[in-house]
C-alpha cells in the first residue's frame, strides 16, 4: 500500500537523521584525518588505542562506574520502599511524593545546582562541594521519578489493598507480604528504573561540573577537559558513552516490551 | 486504609529527608538569597536585571529559542508519532527506543557531534558550501543552538506524542475515508481537537525543556550564548565575575518563566465544565 510505503520512507528519513550525530561521532572516531574533506580519508585504530592507554581516561571511567552504581544503590534503596509504602498505607505521602518527583523537570538543573552551592559550599558550616558524595545524594530527587512512574504503573495494576486484606487475614504481616509478593510482582518496574537512574547519573553534567568538578572528573567532565582538542580522542570518549547509554536503553527497552507480552 | 503496620512508614522517612535536603531547600536557599542584597532584604537583584540591557536580551533569546525550538519539535514530531503509532512492528520499537536515546543526547556528546557535522570543516558545511546554499555556517551561533536544541526537542515530542496518538482510533480514520473528508479538514476538526490536551502538555513539557537547558549550549557555544541559563552559570563560577545573588535573581524570573504555563493550564483546564474533560 503506498500509504504504509510513504510512512516507512517518513519515519525512515527521520531514524537517519537521528542517527546522523552519532554515524559522524563514530566516523570521527576512527579517522586518520577528516578535515577538509567530504568523507575521512583513511581509518585507524590510534585514537582509541591513545585513549585507552591514557591514564585520565581510565580514572573518568572508574569514577563514573562508581558515581553510577553509588549513586543508583542509594536512590533505589531509598525510593522504592517510600513509593511502595506510601503507594499501600499513605495516601496523602503518595500525593506529595507525586508533586515532589516532577519539581525536577519544571526547575532546571542549573537552579537546583545554584541552590546545592547556596547551601553545600561552607556558608552554613557544611562542605560537600568538590566530594562525590553530594552528587550521591543529590541526584537521588532528579532520580526519583524514574523509579516513581513505572512503579506506580506496576502498582496501579495489583490491587495491592486486596493483597494486604488476604495476607492479614491468613496471618501474614504486611512487611511481609510486600517483601515477598508485591515486590517480586514489581521487579521489573525496578530493574527499569535502576537503569534509568544509572543512565542519568553517566550522562549527568550540570551538577558534575558546578559541584564537584576537577576533584571527582567523570567521563562527562572529561569530555569538557579535552575540547579544544584533537577532536578525534573526544570522538572515542563519546562513542564509549554511547556504548555505555545503547546498551542500558536496549536492556530497558527489552524489559519493557516484555513487561507488555505478558500483559496482552 | 489506617497504616497498620506505622513501622513501615519509617521506610519513607530516608527519602523525605533527602528530598527536603536536596531539592526542597536548594529551591528556597535560591529564592531567599534572591531577596537579599548586601545583607539585608531588597529587591534589588531584580531590579538590576530588569533595567540591565544585557540581561533582557538574555531572556528574550532564551524565550525565542525556547519558544522556536517547541514549535519546530511538535510539527516534526506530530506526524512522525502519528504514522508510527499506525505502523507498530519493530521499526515502531526502534524509533521509540531511539528517541529515548535522542531526548537524553544532549551536552557535550550532542553539541561535539554537531561540531564535527556542521563546524567550520565539517562535512555538511562543505556540502552546503559546495552546493553554493551558504557562504559560511556558524553552528556557534544562535542558528546552531536552534538546530541542535530541535534535534532534542524533536526526539522527546515523539516520545510524549506517541502515547497520545492513542487517542486517534482506526475508527476515525475509517469513518474520515468513508465520508471523502480531505486530509487537513480531518485534522483541523477532529484530530486536533481531540489531542489539544496532549499537544498542550507537550508544549509545556518542551518549553521547559529548552529554557533550562544548560549544558548544552554551554558545550556549543560556551560564553557566547547570550542566555539565561548560560547567564546564571557564569554568575556562580566566577570566571568572569561573580554575583551569586544576582543569579539567584535571575533563577527565581526562569522558574516563574516555567512554572506559569503550567498553571495557566491547571487552571483553564479545571474551569472547563466537567462533561468536556
Amino acid at each position: 500500500m503506498s500509504a504504509d510505503r510513504k510512512g516507512f520512507f517518513w519515519v525512515g528519513l527521520a531514524l537517519a537523521l537521528m542517527l546522523l550525530p552519532v554515524v559522524a561521532v563514530g566516523l570521527n572516531a576512527f579517522a586518520t584525518d577528516w578535515a577538509g574533506s567530504l568523507l575521512p580519508l583513511g581509518f585507524t585504530l590510534d585514537w582509541a588505542r591513545q585513549m585507552m592507554a591514557d591514564p585520565r581516561f581510565l580514572q573518568a571511567f572508574g569514577n563514573s562506574m562508581l558515581l553510577g552504581i553509588g549513586a543508583t544503590a542509594l536512590s533505589a534503596a531509598v525510593c522504592v520502599p517510600a513509593i511502595v509504602v506510601a503507594h499501600a498505607f499513605a495516601p496523602r505521602l503518595d500525593r506529595l511524593f507525586a508533586g515532589l518527583v516532577i519539581l525536577p523537570y519544571a526547575v532546571p538543573g542549573i537552579v537546583m545546582a545554584l541552590g546545592l552551592l547556596k547551601l553545600y559550599a561552607g556558608q552554613f558550616g557544611l562542605i560537600l562541594t568538590g566530594s562525590p558524595w553530594l552528587l550521591v545524594y543529590a541526584y537521588v530527587p532528579l532520580a526519583a521519578s524514574l523509579y516513581y512512574v513505572p512503579i506506580k504503573n506496576a502498582l496501579r495494576g495489583l490491587n495491592v489493598a486486596e493483597l494486604l486484606e488476604a495476607g492479614s487475614m491468613l496471618g501474614i504481616n504486611d512487611a511481609r507480604l510486600l517483601w515477598r509478593v508485591i515486590l517480586p510482582s514489581i521487579r521489573q518496574a525496578v530493574v527499569i528504573g535502576v537503569i534509568l537512574n544509572f543512565t542519568l547519573v553517566v550522562s549527568e553534567f550540570v551538577y558534575a561540573n558546578l559541584l564537584v568538578g576537577g576533584q571527582f572528573p567523570t567521563l562527562q567532565i572529561f569530555m569538557y577537559v579535552l575540547r579544544g582538542g584533537s577532536g578525534h580522542l573526544q570522538s572515542v570518549l563519546i562513542l564509549i558513552y554511547f556504548a555505555l547509554v545503547l546498551i542500558a536503553t536496549t536492556a530497558v527497552a527489552l524489559l519493557a516490551g516484555s513487561e507488555q507480552g505478558k500483559r496482552s | 486504609m489506617p497504616p497498620r503496620s506505622p513501622a513501615l512508614l519509617l521506610t519513607t522517612i530516608p527519602l523525605l529527608l533527602i528530598l527536603a535536603g536536596f531539592e526542597v531547600a536548594p529551591m528556597l536557599a535560591v529564592l531567599v538569597s534572591s531577596v537579599f542584597r548586601g545583607g539585608s532584604l531588597s529587591l534589588g537583584n531584580y531590579g538590576e536585571i530588569i533595567a540591565s540591557s544585557y540581561q533582557r536580551a538574555a531572556y528574550v533569546s532564551s524565550l525565542w529559542l525556547s519558544v522556536l525550538t517547541t514549535v519546530i519539535g511538535l510539527v516534526l514530531a506530530l506526524p512522525l508519532a502519528r504514522i508510527l503509532r499506525r505502523m507498530g512492528g519493530r521499526l515502531q520499537s526502534l524509533v521509540l527506543t531511539y528517541s529515548n536515546i535522542g531526548a537524553n543526547f544532549t551536552g557535550f556528546p550532542l553539541a561535539f557531534a554537531f561540531i564535527i557535522m556542521f563546524g567550520l570543516s565539517g562535512t555538511f558545511t562543505l556540502i552546503l558550501q559546495r552546493l553554493g546554499l551558504v557562504e559560511d555556517l556558524n553552528i556557534y551561533s544562535t542558528g546552531g543552538l536552534v538546530l541542535v536544541y530541535s534535534y532534542f526537542q524533536v526526539c522527546l515530542g515523539i516520545l510524549v506524542l506517541f502515547p497520545a496518538m492513542r487517542a486517534l482510533t482506526p475508527e476515525m480514520d475509517e469513518a474520515a475515508a468513508i465520508l471523502g473528508v480531505p486530509r487537513w479538514r480531518f485534522w483541523w476538526r477532529v484530530g486536533l481537537p481531540v489531542l489539544r490536551p496532549s499537544l498542550i502538555s507537550a508544549a509545556i513539557l518542551l518549553f521547559a525543556n529548552a529554557m533550562g537547558t544548560y549544558a548544552t549550549a554551554f558545550a556549543l557555544a560556551g560564553g557566547n550564548a547570550n542566555l539565561v541559563t548560560i547567564h546564571i552559570g557564569e554568575l556562580v563560577s566566577g570566571d568572569v565575575y561573580s554575583d551569586p545573588n544576582l543569579a539567584n535573581a535571575l533563577a527565581v524570573i526562569l522558574v516563574v518563566t516555567l512554572i506559569l504555563p503550567i498553571a495557566a493550564q491547571h487552571i483553564w483546564s479545571s474551569r472547563r465544565p466537567r462533561d468536556e474533560r
